[in-house]
């Protein structure tokens, strides 16, 4: 399944964000989004990560991110 | 960390053909499983955040599963206001291709302000037509549309488009003969793109047997996931042993340049890459035919009774299936099936549509084409061995 991890901004380099979840951090590209971005947002990345697709109000990627840690936990992953 | 769902294929070339196919997926096809127990309206909360890429055609195909389970039909209303979200969602995803992926593919730079506009634009139209934010409710939401509003963001769509692809796309997939001088007049990435896969060789790279999927699933759609417990039929399904192509090219076989092209070469990768064209014109057009039918209504109240139901829609990608069991307020059992899984099955379409073609110097290229033109929602990857 297509399943979107909801990523916390750590750091943000003009349109580069660096991303943190489930302890690992990448980089994606800010450039697809129509609205501003800061530390602390969360954000859906696309297929492959190079770009950032939505940015997801807090209280939904934090359920979301319960909902993904029972799934890992599952042994689903 | 939590593992990135990805596809690997992988070709074993023999005797200058391939010989094999081997595609080996990551993706969590089981991981809806753990909505059992919560209340449908928790899931259909989650559902869009969960699997974002096509978040409205999640929620909308878990609607439809859990209006059918309680039997409760949403009224006329709501139905053109949950068409037009899902047209919306199919050209920000078709857009995005066409302006971030395809360029991509011959060497240009991808046209990032183009995809944003498309994608701004088309997020737009939620808001003007569920204003309370209510879309996701069983029954229906509080549709209160903004006629205007929502004129403009199909017209800003449009205009991006133009601009992507330096003629109307309505004007480009009018007939065969439009599509041929569009094609070869233009000079935009994506007519580029088409130019190149028009080249004879590479015309009906990827066509094998073409099964399309009927229009509302396969006829054993229903038992076959109720029947499931282990997994496979959601990792592999298939229908009496056929695995169906699902997405733009058996939606628009029909279509006069598209069936041009599958007659001139077969279903390979120019009438794939074609079709995505002509599915961005004809959803659009559809949009513009639904602005006329959007009539405000109220959010019923529902009351979720036990039963199970199948949800069906046509999402950017293709066929998506949610199947449902209500039991006592709560989801007793839930499963998805995704487009995914049916056009990049070990035997689906590019497994066929691979297998036997030309071992030429060029064929992990070719054959990336080939998975970009069927449009996986996960990171993909093509070896030669």
């Amino acid at each position: 399944m297509c399943m979107a991890v909801p990523s916390r901004v750590v750091a943000i380099d003009g349109t580069v964000a660096t991303v943190e979840a489930f302890g690992q951090q990448r980089q994606t590209s800010l450039m697809l989004l129509a609205e501003d971005v800061a530390i602390g947002d969360y954000l859906i990345l696309g297929a492959g990560g190079n770009f950032a697709a939505e940015k997801v109000p807090q209280e939904a990627a934090l359920e979301a991110l319960a909902y993904l840690s029972q799934v890992l936990a599952d042994g689903q992953a | 960390m939590f593992p990135e769902a990805r596809l690997d294929v992988a070709l074993r070339v023999r005797d200058g053909i391939v010989a094999d196919v081997a595609v080996r997926s990551t993706r969590l096809v089981q991981a809806s499983r753990l909505f059992a127990g919560r209340r449908p309206d928790e899931v259909l909360t989650l559902l869009p955040t969960i699997f974002a890429l096509c978040g409205t055609a999640q929620v909308l195909a878990g609607l439809s599963a859990t209006e059918q389970a309680s039997g409760l039909p949403p009224s006329a209303a709501q139905l053109p206001a949950r068409q037009m979200l899902l047209l919306a969602e199919t050209v920000a995803e078709h857009g995005l291709t066409l302006a971030r992926d395809w360029p991509a593919h011959v060497g240009a730079e991808p046209d990032l302000a183009a995809a944003r506009r498309i994608k701004t634009a088309m997020a737009s139209i939620r808001p003007a037509l569920f204003p309370a934010g209510d879309w996701n409710h069983p029954g229906g939401g509080t549709v209160a549309p903004q006629h205007p509003a929502i004129a403009v963001a199909i017209a800003a769509a449009r205009a991006a488009l133009t601009s992507l692809l330096d003629a109307d796309i309505a004007a480009i997939v009018a007939g065969p003969d439009q599509f041929r001088a569009w094609v070869n007049t233009s000079r935009c990435a994506a007519a580029r793109l088409i130019a190149e896969a028009s080249d004879d060789a590479l015309a009906g790279f990827g066509r094998g047997p073409f099964l399309p999927m009927p229009e509302q699933g396969p006829a054993d759609l229903s038992a076959r996931l109720e029947g499931e417990r282990d997994g496979d039929y959601l990792a592999r399904p298939d229908s009496a042993g056929r695995v169906f192509e699902t997405g733009p090219l058996a939606r628009q076989a029909w279509h006069p340049v598209v069936a041009a092209l599958i007659g001139a070469h077969g279903p390979g990768l120019l009438a794939r890459l074609a079709a995505r064209l002509v599915e961005v014109a004809s959803s659009l057009q559809e949009m513009d035919e639904l602005v006329q039918s959007l009539d405000a209504d109220h959010a019923p109240l529902a009351c979720l009774v036990d039963g199970s139901g199948l949800g069906l829609v046509e999402a950017a990608r293709g066929l998506l299936a949610h199947r449902v069991e209500l039991e006592g307020g709560r989801v007793k059992r839930y499963q998805i099936l995704a487009p995914t899984e049916w056009n990049f099955h070990p035997d689906g379409p590019l497994a066929r549509g691979l297998r036997g073609m030309p071992a030429t110097a060029d064929l992990q290229r070719r054959a990336a084409l080939l998975v970009g033109a069927l449009d996986p929602c996960v990171a993909c990857s093509v070896t030669v061995e």
